[in-house]
C-alpha cells in the first residue's frame, strides 16, 4: 500500500465518496441486486394495479382454466383451481415483504440495543446478555419457529413472532463485537472525559460506527427472512389459504410434479429472485463500505 | 570499485481507482561494497516503494515499472528471470522489516519460521542441509545478534518476546542466509530510544563483522548520523540531494534538506530554545505520594493476584503557567500518571490536588471538567471517524451546560483559535490531514475553557515538519488563554525546547526533576544520563555535550533488550 | 491447552443448561393447553383434566421444572403422545439417520468450500473467481426446499439414477449394528451392495442440505485468505524467499481457515434446522422428520426432546471446532494460560 502523505483528503485526487462510488460502479452485482429489490418492492406495492387477474389472489376458482401451462395469457400458468399464478406470485411478494418489515422492524432495534448495552457496560451486563444470546443461538431456528407456530395457530403474525424471537441474536452478536473493538479507541475515553452521558456515548458515538455493518446485514437478512418464511409456509405453517403465499404455493404445487411443473417451480423461482436481489445488494453494499459482517 | 547496488533512472507508477499516479521519478542511487547508505524521506516520499522494488515484493498489477535499471552486483534485477531473482531473496539481498510485532507469523515458533527461511534457501540454491545443521546455523546467527539464549528463543512464540528482542531476531532472520546487501527499514523506530541505540550499535558491528553493505531507509536524521557513510534525500519520489554524511549535516544544499535539518529540535547548543515561566508561581497541581497498582488475577481459578505497580510514590508540584514535561520510555508509568490527573484512574495511595482541592472531592463535577482537559496522541483514534468536527466539538460543550446558540458561536470561535477555516466545521476526520485533525482535538480540549491541558504525546503521530506548527500553536494558545500544560512524551529533544520544567520517570518512579536546562546540561541520576546519551543527535557539537556514559553503566540501569518477558 | 478446553466446555455446558430451562419455559408459557391440544378439539372437559394430570400439568411450576430437569439427567424426556413410547427411545431410533446425513453434509461442505474458496482467492478477479462467486451465490440464495425439489425433479425423474426417498431401497435387508451409520457399518461388514445403495440415497439430500453452507463458507474462506495475504508477515515471508506455494498453504491457509471454521460452527445450528426441510422432502427417516411430524401433531414432549437434542448437537459441534482451532492457532490457548 502506498503511504498517503500529509495532504488533506480534499487535496487528494479523489474524495472517499468518489472512491466509494467507483467501487459501486465497478460492482455490477450490486447494481443488479438493487434493481431486483426495487422491482420486487414495486410489484408488491402496486400488486392490485399491476396484476393481470387480481381476483386470483382470493378464493376465485375457474375450473375451465385449471393447470394451464405458461402462455401469453397466463404468464406463469394457472394452478389447480385455475388461478393465475403470476398474480398470486406478486401478491405473495406482499406477504414476503411484510414479513421482512415486521421481523426486522423488531429484531434489529432490539438486537442492536442489547449489543450496545453488552459491549459498552461490559462486566456482568455483558455476561448476562451474551450468555442469553449464546443460548438462543444454540436453538436451531427452524425447529424453534416450527414449534412456536405449531402451538399457536398458523398465521402471518405468528410466523413473524417466531422468526423475530430468534433473529435478534445475530444482530446482538454483530454489534457487540463492533462495540467491543471500539471501546479501546481513544474517542470513547475522550467522550467520557468531556462528560458525555452513557446514552450519548452509546447512541451518538458508538452507534454511528455500526451503521454500515447494520445496513449490510439488514440487506442480507431481508433475503433470509423471506427464505425462512417460505420454508415455514412450505411446511404448512404460514398464512391461511386462500391468501397467496410463495412457500405454500410451492408446497401445493409440488403435489402435481412433474407434469404441472410450473405450479411449484414458478413460485420457487420467484422466491429465489427476491432472495437473490437482497443478497446481491447486501454484498454490493459490503464491498462498497469495506465492512466486515 | 563497482557498487553492489546501482539504481539508475527508476520510474514507477501506481494505478488506483482507475487513475495512474507517478510515484518514483527518475530515481538513481548507488551503494558501494561495504558502504552504509541512508535513504531519507518522510512518509509518502517513495522510500518504501523503492525498497520493495529492489527486493521484488512490489504488487505488480497496481504497480508498474515504467523504466530504469536496478543493478545488483552488476546484473539488472528487472531483466532477470523470476526464478533467478527469487534466488537472491535472503541470500543476496536481505531485508530487516520495520515492525517487530507484525513481521512475525503469530502462530509459528521463531525456530520454525527461521528454519523455513533456511530450508527454502537451500532448495533454491541446490544445497542440502539436514535439520540438525540448519538448527546449528540458526543458533549461530542468534548469537551474532547478541541474543544469549538461542535455544529458548527457538522454541518461543513471537508474542512472548520483548520488542527489542524481536528486532534482534528480525535482524538474525535477515542474516541467516549470508546476504551481501542488507536493507533496513526504519530500524528501531518502533522501539524505545535506549533500545534503538543498542540496535544501531549492533547493526554497525554486523556490517563490519559480516562484510555487509547496508541500505538504510529512514526519516530520522539522528539515526542517519549514527549509521551511515553516504546519504540520499528523497521528496515526493525524487532524489533531491546526495552527499556524504559529513556534508549533509554541515552543508545541506537543497531547500528540502535544509527544511528537514531545521525541523529537528536540538538537544544542546545555540539553537536550543529555553522556555521560561514568568507567571506568578503558585502551585497548580500537587501530586503527593501517589501510587497506582493494577491487580490482575493470575488465572481463572487461583485466588492469587498479580500486582503491577504502574506509578510508585510520585511527588510532583506543577506551578501555574508551567509547561511541565513528564518524560519516560514506554512502561515508565507516565501515561497512567497523566490519566490520574484526569481522574480516569484513582490512586491506590496518595492524593492529587488541584488548586488545593483533592481530586476525589470534585472529579465527577462539571467544574472539574472545566478545569482540566486532555489532548491525545493519535487524532486518528481520538476523533470519532463518524462524527463531523462540529459534532465532536459539541460534546464537551453540551455536557457542560452550553445551549445550542452558545455552542454554535463557541465552535466558530474555537476553529478560529486553532487556525482552521470555518468551512471545516462540517467535515469528517478522514477529510482532514493529520495536523488538522490534531488541531481539532486541541480545539475540543479547549472548548470548555480549561485552565490545565494534559498533552499526551500530542505530536508523536505527526510528520516532523508538521509537529513544529502544532507546537507553535500550543505556545500561542498558552499565552492567549493563560494555560498550564502537562506534557507527556518520550521525545526529549522536543521537551528540551518546549518545557520549562521536567520530570524523568522510570518504572513508575520519578528519578529526577527540575528546571529543564539544568537537567539536560547536568543530569544527576544514572538513568537520566543513560537516556540522554542514547538520543541520536545531528551535530558533532551536540554529541560532545551529551553526558558520557560507559557501557557498563548503561547495562546496569536500562531494561535490557535481551531478556525474555 | 487443557485449561482452555475446560473453560470452553464449562461455558458450553452453561449454554446447554440455559437452553433446557429456556425451552421448558417457552413450552409452558406459550398459550394453549397442551393437554387439550394433544387430545384434539373434541375432547371433553373431564378427559382434558385427566390428561393434564397424566402430563403432570397440575403440579406447581417449580415442581414441574424440577421433574423436567431431573428427568433430563436420567435421560428421560417423557412420553410421546403420538406413539406412547418414551420420547428418548424414539429419538435415539431416529438419530443415526440424521447424524449420518449431517456428518456427510459437513464433510461435503468442508471438502468443497475451503479448497474452492482458496482457489478463488488465489485466482482473484479472474474467470475462476467469478464462476466460484456465482456458484456460491446460487447456493446461498436458493431455499433448501426449492433446491431439494429441483434435485428430485432433475436427478430422479430425468436420470433415474438417484432415488427420491429413504435411506435404503426397500428390497435390501440390512441392520446397521455398529455405529448406526450405514456407510461405515456396511464397510465394516464388507457389504458393498449396501454401501453403494446407501451412498446413492444420501447424495441428493446431502447436496440440498450442503448448498447454502458451501456458498457461505466459500465466500468467507476467500475473503479471509485475501485479508491474510495483505498482512505484513506474509510480505516478510516472501521477502525472505519462501516459495509462494509454502506461503499460501502453510502460512496463509492456517490462519485464514479460522474464520470459515468458526462460521461452520455457527452454521451447524441452521444445518439441523434445514435438515428438517430436507428430511421432509426426501422422506429421510431422521430426527428432523420425526420432529416435523410431532410438531404438526403438537406432541409437546417430543417437540421439546427434538429441540433439546438439536441444541446438544450444536454445542458439541462448536466444542469440536474449538478444539481444532486450538490446535491451529496457539494464541488462544496461550492467551488463557500464559501471562503477557
Amino acid at each position: 500500500m502506498i503511504e498517503l502523505s500529509e495532504q488533506a483528503s480534499t487535496e487528494r485526487f479523489m474524495t472517499s465518496r468518489q472512491m466509494a462510488w467507483f467501487r459501486f460502479r465497478r460492482n455490477p452485482a450490486a447494481l443488479i441486486g438493487a434493481t431486483i429489490v426495487i422491482s420486487v418492492t414495486m410489484l408488491a406495492i402496486f400488486a392490485p394495479i399491476l396484476s393481470p387477474s387480481p381476483q386470483s389472489a382470493g378464493s376465485f376458482v375457474d375450473f375451465a382454466h385449471r393447470h394451464h401451462p405458461p402462455s401469453a395469457e397466463f404468464w406463469f400458468g394457472t394452478d389447480n383451481v385455475g388461478r393465475d399464478i403470476f398474480t398470486r406470485v406478486i401478491f405473495g411478494y406482499r406477504i414476503s415483504l411484510s414479513l421482512v418489515v415486521g421481523v426486522l422492524g423488531f429484531a434489529v432495534p432490539f438486537g442492536v440495543i442489547l449489543g450496545l448495552l453488552a459491549g459498552y457496560f461490559g462486566g456482568r451486563t455483558e455476561f448476562i446478555i451474551m450468555r442469553f444470546t449464546d443460548v438462543m443461538l444454540a436453538i436451531p431456528p427452524l425447529a424453534m419457529a416450527l414449534a412456536i407456530t405449531a402451538v399457536l395457530s398458523p398465521s402471518l403474525v405468528n410466523a413473524m413472532i417466531a422468526i423475530t424471537m430468534l433473529w435478534w441474536t445475530w444482530h446482538t452478536r454483530l454489534i457487540f463485537r463492533i462495540v467491543k473493538a471500539q471501546m479501546s479507541e481513544d474517542y470513547v475515553e475522550a467522550a467520557k472525559v468531556a462528560g458525555a452521558s452513557h446514552a450519548h456515548i452509546m447512541f451518538k458515538e458508538l452507534l454511528p460506527n455500526c451503521i454500515s455493518a447494520i445496513s449490510v446485514k439488514i440487506s442480507l437478512d431481508a433475503g433470509f427472512v423471506i427464505l425462512f418464511g417460505a420454508a415455514l409456509s412450505f411446511l404448512g405453517l404460514g398464512v391461511h389459504p386462500p391468501t397467496p403465499d410463495l412457500g405454500t404455493m410451492v408446497s401445493t404445487g409440488s403435489e402435481y410434479l412433474p407434469e404441472f411443473w410450473w405450479e411449484a417451480l414458478m413460485p420457487g423461482l420467484a422466491i429465489l429472485y427476491a432472495i437473490l436481489g437482497f443478497n446481491l445488494l447486501g454484498d454490493g453494499l459490503r464491498d462498497m463500505m469495506d465492512v466486515e459482517v | 570499485m563497482e557498487p553492489i547496488l546501482d539504481i539508475s533512472g527508476l520510474n514507477l507508477s501506481f494505478t488506483t481507482y482507475g487513475k495512474r499516479t507517478q510515484v518514483l521519478h527518475d530515481v538513481s542511487l548507488r551503494v558501494g561494497k561495504g558502504e552504509r547508505v541512508a535513504l531519507i524521506g518522510q512518509s509518502g516520499s517513495g522510500k518504501t516503494v523503492t525498497m520493495r522494488a529492489i527486493i521484488g515484493t512490489l504488487p505488480i498489477p497496481p504497480a508498474k515499472i515504467e523504466g530504469g535499471v536496478i543493478q545488483f552486483e552488476g546484473r539488472d534485477l528487472l531483466q532477470m528471470a523470476k526464478v533467478e531473482r527469487n534466488r537472491l531473496k535472503g541470500t543476496g539481498i536481505s531485508i530487516i522489516m520495520q515492525d517487530p510485532l507484525l513481521s512475525f507469523n503469530p502462530v509459528l515458533t521463531i525456530g520454525r519460521q527461521m528454519d523455513d527461511i533456511v530450508r527454502y534457501a537451500d532448495v533454491r540454491l541446490g544445497s542440502k542441509r539436514n535439520s540438525g545443521l540448519r538448527k546449528a546455523t540458526i543458533l549461530d546467527t542468534l548469537q551474532k545478534v547478541r541474543l544469549p539464549d538461542g535455544a529458548q528463543i527457538y522454541d518461543a512464540y513471537p508474542m512472548m518476546l520483548s520488542g527489542g528482542m524481536r528486532q534482534r531476531v528480525l535482524i538474525a532472520m535477515a542474516l541467516l542466509n549470508k546476504p551481501r546487501l542488507l536493507i533496513a527499514d526504519e530500524p528501531g523506530t518502533a522501539l524505545d530510544v535506549t533500545t534503538q541505540k543498542e540496535i544501531l550499535k549492533l547493526l554497525n558491528q554486523l556490517v563490519k563483522e559480516e562484510n555487509l553493505s547496508l541500505l538504510l531507509i529512514t526519516h530520522n536524521l539522528g539515526v542517519v548520523r549514527e549509521i551511515s557513510d553516504r546519504v540520499y534525500v528523497m521528496e515526493n519520489g525524487h532524489i533531491v540531494e546526495e552527499a556524504t554524511r559529513k556534508d549533509i549535516f554541515e552543508q545541506p544544499r537543497h531547500a528540502y534538506t535544509k527544511k528537514l535539518m531545521t525541523s529537528v529540535l536540538p538537544l544542546y547548543g545555540k539553537r536550543v530554545r529555553n522556555f521560561e515561566n514568568n507567571r506568578q508561581s503558585d502551585p497548580k497541581i500537587e501530586i503527593q505520594g501517589v501510587t497506582k497498582e493494577f491487580r490482575g488475577k493470575v488465572s481463572f481459578f487461583s485466588k492469587k493476584y498479580r500486582v503491577v505497580r504502574a506509578v510508585d510514590n510520585v511527588n510532583l508540584q506543577i506551578e501555574n503557567g508551567d509547561i511541565f514535561g513528564i518524560a519516560g520510555e514506554s512502561g515508565s508509568g507516565k501515561t497512567t500518571l497523566a490519566k490520574m490527573l484526569l481522574a480516569l484512574h484513582s490512586p491506590t495511595d496518595g492524593q492529587i490536588k488541584i488548586d488545593g482541592r483533592p481530586l476525589s472531592n470534585f472529579s465527577n463535577s462539571r467544574e472539574f471538567r472545566r478545569l482540566i482537559q486532555i489532548v491525545y496522541q493519535n487524532p486518528g483514534s481520538s476523533l470519532n471517524p463518524k462524527r463531523t468536527v462540529t459534532q465532536a466539538l459539541t460534546v464537551p460543550l453540551k455536557f457542560c451546560g452550553y445551549d445550542s446558540t452558545q455552542i454554535k458561536s463557541r465552535i466558530s470561535e474555537l476553529l478560529d483559535m486553532v487556525d482552521l477555516p470555518k468551512s471545516y466545521a462540517s467535515m469528517y476526520p478522514h477529510e482532514l490531514s493529520g495536523g488538522q485533525k490534531q488541531r481539532v482535538a486541541i480545539a475540543r480540549a479547549l472548548s470548555v475553557n480549561p485552565k490545565i491541558l494534559v498533552l499526551d504525546e500530542p505530536t508523536s503521530a505527526l510528520d516532523v515538519l508538521i509537529q513544529n506548527t502544532v507546537i507553535e500553536l500550543l505556545l500561542r494558545l498558552r499565552e492567549e488563554l493563560n494555560l498550564t500544560y502537562v506534557f507527556i512524551s518520550h521525545d526529549l529533544s522536543l521537551m528540551r525546547n518546549f518545557c520549562n520544567r521536567v520530570a524523568i520517570m522510570f518504572r513508575g518512579q520519578i528519578c529526577e526533576q527540575g528546571e529543564t536546562r539544568e537537567i539536560f546540561t547536568d543530569p544527576q541520576h544514572a538513568y537520566t544520563r543513560a537516556l540522554l546519551s542514547s538520543i541520536p543527535v545531528i551535530s558533532e557539537q551536540e554529541e560532545q555535550q551529551k553526558p558520557k556514559v560507559t557501557d557498563a553503566e548503561r547495562q546496569a540501569v536500562l531494561a535490557s533488550s535481551t531478556a525474555l518477558k | 491447552m487443557a485449561f482452555y478446553l475446560a473453560k470452553r466446555t464449562l461455558s458450553l455446558l452453561l449454554v446447554l443448561f440455559g437452553l433446557a430451562i429456556l425451552i421448558f419455559i417457552i413450552a409452558r408459557i406459550v398459550p394453549g393447553d397442551p393437554a387439550r391440544i394433544a387430545l384434539g378439539p373434541l375432547a371433553t372437559a373431564n378427559q382434558v383434566l385427566e390428561m393434564r394430570h397424566e402430563m403432570g400439568l397440575d403440579k406447581p411450576f417449580i415442581v414441574q421444572l424440577w421433574d423436567y430437569l431431573s428427568g433430563l439427567f436420567r435421560g428421560d424426556l417423557g412420553k410421546s403422545f403420538l406413539t406412547s413410547r418414551p420420547v428418548m427411545q424414539d429419538i435415539v431410533g431416529a438419530l443415526p439417520a440424521t447424524f449420518e446425513l449431517v456428518l456427510f453434509t459437513i464433510i461435503l461442505q468442508i471438502t468443497i468450500s475451503i479448497p474452492l474458496g482458496v482457489i478463488a482467492a488465489i485466482y482473484r478477479d479472474t474467470w475462476v473467481d467469478n464462476i466460484s462467486r456465482v456458484i456460491s451465490l446460487i447456493g446461498v440464495v436458493t431455499p433448501g426446499f426449492v433446491l431439494a425439489i429441483i434435485l428430485q425433479l432433475v436427478a430422479s425423474y430425468k436420470f433415474q439414477f438417484f432415488p427420491v426417498t429413504g435411506r435404503l431401497d426397500a428390497g435390501i435387508d440390512y441392520e446397521a449394528t455398529y455405529t448406526g451409520l450405514l456407510i461405515i457399518d456396511s464397510l465394516i461388514d464388507g457389504r458393498w451392495d449396501v454401501l453403494g445403495d446407501a451412498l446413492r440415497h444420501i447424495i441428493l439430500p446431502s447436496i440440498a442440505l450442503a448448498a447454502a453452507g458451501i456458498g457461505q463458507v466459500m465466500r468467507i474462506t476467500r475473503s479471509s485468505m485475501i485479508e491474510v495475504s495483505g498482512r505484513d508477515f506474509i510480505e516478510a515471508s516472501r521477502a525472505y524467499g519462501i516459495p509462494e506455494r509454502v506461503v499460501r498453504f502453510r502460512y496463509m491457509l492456517r490462519i485464514a481457515c479460522v474464520a470459515p471454521l468458526t462460521i461452520l460452527g455457527l452454521e451447524f445450528a441452521s444445518l439441523i434446522g434445514n435438515a428438517f426441510i430436507v428430511e421432509f422432502v426426501f422422506s429421510w427417516p431422521g430426527i428432523a422428520s420425526y420432529g416435523v411430524r410431532t410438531i404438526l401433531e403438537k406432541d409437546l414432549n417430543a417437540v421439546i426432546g427434538v429441540v433439546l437434542v438439536s441444541g446438544v448437537f450444536f454445542v458439541v459441534a462448536n466444542l469440536t471446532i474449538d478444539i481444532i482451532l486450538g490446535f491451529i492457532d496457539p494464541r488462544n490457548r496461550l492467551r488463557e494460560g500464559a501471562e503477557k
